[in-house]
């Protein structure tokens, strides 16, 4: 640790790290574009000039993220001269820029708009018109390119390099001809795309599938963990208007995944914004499945425990860790085997974020007590049991949904899942909430624990799987095993 | 107890008809007077620049809308009226609303949204009536909003030139 002097007061800074580092860490916004802390400095963009003194030398204007600290350094950051440093370097990165935010995604959150704003620097000196380059370039399926944004802070090559290990873009050009390009014009790859633009400080890099989607101000924010691999990054699902999710973006988590999430985790919103929900409860009639209330379907759900013997239970991944106690517990009082259903490898795994395993919660479940078994065996312990209840979202398509609904097994069918399953086997199902909607933790393939939470409100009639899970153990306490006549 | 006074007439009051002519002639010379009220419907309202109608969007000759959906009107408005989806277009600017609703009972014709707009794209128009048979019909999308410039320039021209007097 050194001791240096910002703004006049005394701090501690790391002295691995540039000045910036220790800025930041201790509230002070040293404005900055091409720094990021998950990245080598550069010191490209100049935006983070301040000024140092240090001993008996006069002071001097530097660049925060390329100059390490050093004893006794004291750091001015609102002095006329680093002020005016800084205004000047937004005068030469405006000068091109295109008064694009009123149409441009990132308008709300943008680096560019927020310093433009703090250092006051409205108006331009310069008549000369702006530079006409592509608005419109795509860099593949996930990242839209507009040239004439992007203030080349060089962020995005820097991560395809140093993060996802293989450089996919490059500035070429020189001076004001200078670009973001891709090598050879081919489109970027990989699973890690998405980060760039949550990278980009500008809208230069925008994703395809938020262009025009929402202004970032209307979107609920809640942190999050993603359910697409066992790795479990935090992120914060963004919500418009209480309904629609329209973006995932990863949060910052030193023990998980920093910075970064991968792109099957960013988009699988997408599946799961879910049509064709299964909304309130179902039970069989004499005409096939019948809407009922929840009520009368766990009531059924808890007679069929008590009327028969030799129970399975098959729990989906995405349970928390509080479902799957509650399950564990209504398993013991029913005397059924709990099985979790495990899906094979996705194949997406690789060195940086995926686990290639697609269970969010296996540990976690695992830790209360469940075992897990591959969907076959799953499927083989449904069949041979006279009941069986299926527990979770997206527990049906794991197990299998055509061999469920073609399985020709005396067994009943109990299913809790947020899609319904057209099948003759069914005796009940009732519509769940989807990992969006309910709260709760997982546990991630390292041990490490994270919240999930409700980022909007489940569709009408559905419930949280742990309330039901509570009503149903309450019933099943009220009519136990022989209580009910055959 | 409150003893009430009762004030003593005189004797021109107690005579009656002397203030029957005074009263008459108050009704009489009003029928003459220039009226404050109108004939509504009959007769609308005089509206000029300066009236701030309901909002409405303007539309360029070549029939496009001058609005890029950027929700700043959405954002400035106080009674939350209104609602902005986006869409791609293909034309120079890119962007466009799909859908855009103002829902005019919730208006309370402010003018936020025009002071907001860096589009000139938004403006308070002349128009100020409102009533239907049902609430859902009273939030207006776009098919209702949509005016061409020509019909909003009086109000554009005003604004241009207050804008003028203060940035002088
Ligand atoms: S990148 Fe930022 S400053 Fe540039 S147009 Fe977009 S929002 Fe505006
Ligand atoms: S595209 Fe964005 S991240 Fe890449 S150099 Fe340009 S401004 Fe920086
Ligand atoms: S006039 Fe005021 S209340 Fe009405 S839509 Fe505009 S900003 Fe909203
Ligand atoms: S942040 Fe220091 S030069 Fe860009």
């Amino acid at each position: 640790m050194t001791r240096i002097r910002l703004n006049g007061k005394e701090i501690d800074a790391d002295k691995d790290r540039p000045l910036i580092a220790a800025a930041l860490a201790n509230g002070v916004d040293v404005p900055h574009y091409c720094y990021h802390s998950g990245l080598t400095p550069v010191g490209s963009c100049r935006m983070c000039q301040v000024e140092v003194t240090e001993g008996e030398r006069p002071a001097r204007v530097v660049a925060a993220c390329r100059t390490p600290v050093s004893e006794g350094m004291q750091v001015e950051t609102q002095t006329p001269a680093a002020q005016a440093a800084r205004r000047e370097c937004l005068e030469f990165l405006l000068k091109n820029h295109p008064l694009d935010c009123a149409i441009c995604d990132k308008a709300g959150e943008c680096q560019l708009q927020d310093y433009t704003y703090a250092e006051g620097q409205s108006e331009g000196l310069s008549a000369e018109p702006r530079r006409k380059l592509d608005k419109r370039r795509s860099l593949g399926e996930v990242i839209l390119l507009d040239q004439e944004r992007c203030i080349l802070c060089s962020r995005c090559v820097r991560f395809f390099e140093e993060v996802e290990g293989q450089a996919q873009l490059t500035i070429a050009g020189r001076g004001a001809n200078s670009t973001i390009q891709t090598f050879a014009g081919r489109d970027l790859s990989g699973n890690y795309q998405g980060n760039v633009a949550d990278l980009c400080p500008v809208g230069a890099l925008t994703l395809k599938s938020f262009r025009f989607q929402a202004r970032v101000w209307n979107l609920t924010k809640r942190a999050s963990t993603c359910g697409e691999c066992s790795r479990g990054c935090a992120i914060s699902v963004e919500v418009l208007r209480q309904g629609q999710v329209k973006r995932i973006r990863p949060r910052y988590e030193a023990l998980v995944n920093r910075w970064w999430m991968c792109d099957t985790g960013r988009f699988a919103f997408e599946g799961a914004t879910l049509s064709g929900r299964l909304e309130g409860a179902q039970l069989r009639g004499y005409s096939g499945l019948e809407d009922c209330s929840t009520s009368e379907a766990l009531a059924a759900v808890a007679t069929g425990f008590a009327v028969h013997t030799n129970h399975v239970f098959i729990a989906s991944p995405w349970l928390t860790v509080e479902e799957g106690r509650d399950l564990v517990e209504l398993a013991q009082a029913v005397g059924a085997v709990l099985r979790m259903v495990s899906p094979e490898e996705s194949g997406l795994a690789d060195k940086i974020l995926n686990t290639g395993d697609p269970c969010p919660n296996r540990r976690g479940l695992a830790d209360v007590g469940i075992e897990s078994a591959s969907a076959p065996e799953c499927l083989q312990l449904c069949t041979g049991a006279e009941t069986a209840t299926l527990v979770g979202e997206r527990v049906v398509n794991l197990v299998g949904r055509e061999a469920l609904s073609e399985h020709d097994g005396k067994s009943r069918l109990f299913v809790f899942d947020t899609q319904a399953l057209d099948a003759a086997r069914v005796a009940v199902q009732v519509g769940v909430a989807s990992w969006v909607e309910r709260s709760g933790t997982w546990v991630n393939a390292d041990g490490h624990e994270s919240p999930i939470a409700a980022a909007r409100s489940a569709p009408a009639g559905v419930c949280g799987t742990q309330g039901l899970l509570d009503d149903l153990r309450a019933l099943v306490a009220t009519c136990a095993p022989g209580s009910v006549s055959r | 107890m409150v003893i009430v006074k009762r004030k003593q007439l005189t004797l021109g009051e107690r005579l009656y008809l002397p203030e029957i002519v005074r009263g008459l002639s108050i009704t009489v010379r009003k029928m003459f007077a220039k009226r404050a009220t109108r004939q509504y419907p009959e007769e609308p309202l005089v509206t000029t620049a300066v009236t701030r109608g309901q909002p409405r969007l303007a539309m360029n000759p070549d029939q496009t809308l001058r609005c890029v959906s950027c929700g700043m009107c959405e954002a400035a408005c106080p009674a939350y009226a209104i609602t902005i989806d986006a869409h791609e277009v293909e034309r120079e600017i890119e962007r466009e609303p799909e859908h855009f609703e103002i829902d005019m009972l919730r208006c309370i014709l402010c003018g936020f949204c025009e002071e907001a707009c860096p589009k000139e794209a938004i403006w308070m128009s002349d128009e100020l009536e409102l009533a239907d048979y049902t609430r859902a019909s009273l939030v207006y999308k776009l098919d209702r909003l949509v005016r061409p410039v020509s019909q909003l320039q009086g109000r554009i021209d005003y604004i241009e030139e207050i804008n003028r007097r203060w940035n002088n």
